[in-house]
């Protein structure tokens, strides 16, 4: 017997069921884009620019200068690294990062300093570079020029210009200083960075410290795809294991509050997401079950007419297939232009959250958009066709127990 | 001989009230026949054609159908039994209502798995015979009862089962539609061979009967062939 041949007569012929039932396991879609899609936005968005602040999303640092970011832990030749480092990455950066005193005059603040090579330093992978609003980076290596924020700015009384004078210690633990003249002035918007962070010429600062020709802290590894970082700190690891001298480290190990706080929110949208999952497969199971009790009487015919009970439950189970199909085209069709809206525009929410929202140091983007993986949009539409044949499966053991003899009685 | 009932009684439970709808009946219908059940409303009528359809179980004794007895038999096996061996005419018609007429007399062939030029080859002659070739497109509910009814002795027939049990098939009709009917099953009856076991209350419908089982709570009342 062609059972599809049924079953489609079955979901054609009852077409109000058969589209209430599609638009549920639509719906369903709909949101499971849409809680997917704003975590693979918005985690990508945080971890790249987490990444962007200074150690990329794999770092290859002296040993022990990630638990205790001392100057005094440091690289003297990361060239063999940077060269197996670049094999992977879409940049690869020697940067030196620690912190120091910074004076203008009277006043004096406390911040964090990156040293960068001007010539190698793409904005794309620095946010700080991307955020200069006057001025520019400083173009020399060796140069004394300094990009300081739009809040040390202010508080030390800098201009593009202007002196100001780093008080730090170098490798051997002795005070030193340098002096440096503000090139630049970024706002990122973010309070912290932007009142205590300062990009320094980096072999400049490699004097000041006594690191030599070529000494790091660590070296910045940049990927096209953060989802790739656990594979290429692998690679990396496995091709430094020589290297007792340094450590591969991912995002992760460097920005331990940002990874905490991006597992605790995966974890609230992934129950989210079970509970969404649940409610529309209860919706489903609660269609399909009394599909199954007003058939009763059309079920039993067919089994007096000698449609064995397999073949009851397998009638169901292809209706629940084709409706799992009906209802990721309908979902297609329902969520393709919310996704393609918020993917290129998105919805911005910077009055409710405001323009300086950051969290665990990292700014957020107020406009809330959606991206999608492949991988995502796959387990998506996977799962709401197996919780469709699920919620099928309950009621299709009812009707296989259907007793012809009682139900063709039935009115 | 197609059936043989053996000493079968069927008890049911109204509440704590027992009923014996069937109280240790003996028949044997032949191959051929032409046959009516009757008696009154309560006689036990619909239970013993459901106990030779496959469809009910006995209490005690024994049904065989072409000498197999049903009680050894699981609920795949009775399900397959029904499909090649009985053809069904019930009293409200019971087609499948998102199925043609042409769909519903193809059922069971379907359920055989016919070759699909085989099966239309069949139901368009049988369809023919029951004179609804003309409405095959139609669905249940833009057929009359007695249109209806010979949609459903289409499909009781088209596969060419061991015999045809039909519960009551003219009571929900009127009186041209019924004759029609009757004629139609004593054609196919006559030209085809099919055995026919059916239920009445109806005079007219009994005096149409090659053979005659009084029943009367349950019971062989008297079982008589018609000249």
């Amino acid at each position: 017997m062609q059972l599809n041949m049924l079953a489609w007569r079955s979901l054609s012929r009852n077409r109000r069921r058969t589209l209430i039932t599609g638009f549920s396991i639509a719906f369903g879609i709909f949101l499971a884009v849409t809680f997917t899609g704003s975590g693979d936005y918005s985690y990508t968005s945080m971890i790249d620019t987490g990444a962007a602040m200074g150690q990329g999303h794999v770092s290859v640092a002296a040993v022990g200068y990630n638990a205790r970011p001392a100057l005094s832990r440091w690289l003297p030749d990361p060239g063999p690294a940077m060269e197996i480092a670049r094999g992977q990455a879409a940049g690869v950066y020697p940067r030196i990062m620690g912190q120091g005193m910074f004076a203008a005059g009277a006043r004096n603040v406390g911040a964090v300093f990156l040293a960068v090579d001007p010539a190698r330093e793409h904005a794309g992978h620095n946010y700080f570079v991307r955020s200069i609003v006057e001025g520019e980076l400083f173009a020399e290596g060796d140069g004394r020029g300094a990009v300081i924020g739009a809040g040390m700015a202010e508080k030390l009384n800098l201009r593009p210009g202007k002196k100001v004078i780093l008080t730090v210690t170098d490798r051997d633990g002795q005070l030193t200083s340098e002096l440096f003249r503000v090139s630049g002035i970024f706002r990122t918007g973010d309070r912290a960075a932007d009142s205590g962070f300062v990009l320094l010429p980096l072999d400049r600062v490699r004097r000041t410290l006594g690191y030599g020709t070529g000494g790091v802290t660590f070296v910045a590894v940049y990927l096209d795809d953060q989802r790739r970082v656990n594979e290429v700190a692998a690679e990396l690891a496995l091709r430094l294991t020589s290297r007792q001298d340094v450590e591969v480290l991912t995002w992760r190990e460097t920005q331990p509050d940002l990874s905490g706080l991006i597992a605790v929110d995966r974890l609230f949208n992934y129950l989210l997401q079970l509970l969404v999952g649940m409610i529309i497969a209860a919706g489903i199971l609660n269609t399909m079950l009394m599909s199954v009790l007003e058939r009763r009487r059309e079920l039993g015919i067919m089994m007096a007419l000698g449609m064995t009970p397999g073949q009851v439950v397998r009638l169901v189970l292809i209706e629940s297939f084709w409706l799992g199909c009906l209802g990721v085209v309908m979902g297609i069709v329902l969520t393709a232009p919310w996704f393609h809206y918020m993917s290129q525009t998105g919805i911005d929410l910077s009055r409710l959250i405001g323009q300086e929202y950051s969290a665990a140091g990292v700014l957020v983007d107020p406009v809330m958009k959606l991206r999608l993986y492949r991988e995502s949009g796959a387990a998506i539409l996977a799962a709401v066709f197996t919780l469709t044949l699920a919620a099928a499966v309950y009621p299709a053991i009812r009707a296989g127990r259907i007793m012809p003899v009682d139900a063709i009685k039935e009115k | 001989m197609i059936v043989r009932l053996a000493g079968v009684s069927r008890v049911y439970m109204q509440g704590n009230i027992e009923v014996r709808a069937v109280d240790n009946l003996d028949l044997t219908i032949r191959e051929g026949e032409f046959s009516a059940l009757c008696g009154p409303s309560g006689s036990g009528k619909t239970t013993i054609l459901n106990l030779i359809g496959a469809l009910d179980a006995p209490t005690s004794g024994t049904v065989f159908l072409e000498g197999r007895d049903l009680s050894a038999l699981g609920r795949g096996e009775l399900s397959r039994l029904r499909r090649d061996r009985i053809g069904f005419v019930f009293q409200a018609y019971n087609l499948v209502p998102v199925l043609t007429a042409y769909e519903n007399a193809e059922f069971v062939l379907a359920l055989q798995n016919v070759p699909p030029p085989e099966r239309r080859k069949r139901v368009m002659a049988v369809l023919e015979e029951v004179g609804m070739a003309d409405y095959i497109d139609r669905r249940p509910d833009e057929l009359s009862g007695g249109q209806q009814q010979r949609v459903a002795i289409a499909r009781a027939v088209v596969s060419e089962p061991a015999i045809v049990l039909a519960d009551e098939p003219t009571a929900n009709v009127d009186t041209e539609a019924a004759d029609t009917i009757l004629d139609l099953m004593e054609r196919l009856n006559r030209n085809k061979g099919v055995t026919f076991l059916f239920s009445t209350h109806d005079q007219r419908v009994m005096r149409r009967a090659g053979r005659l089982v009084r029943l009367r709570d349950g019971r062989l009342e008297a079982d008589e062939a018609v000249p």
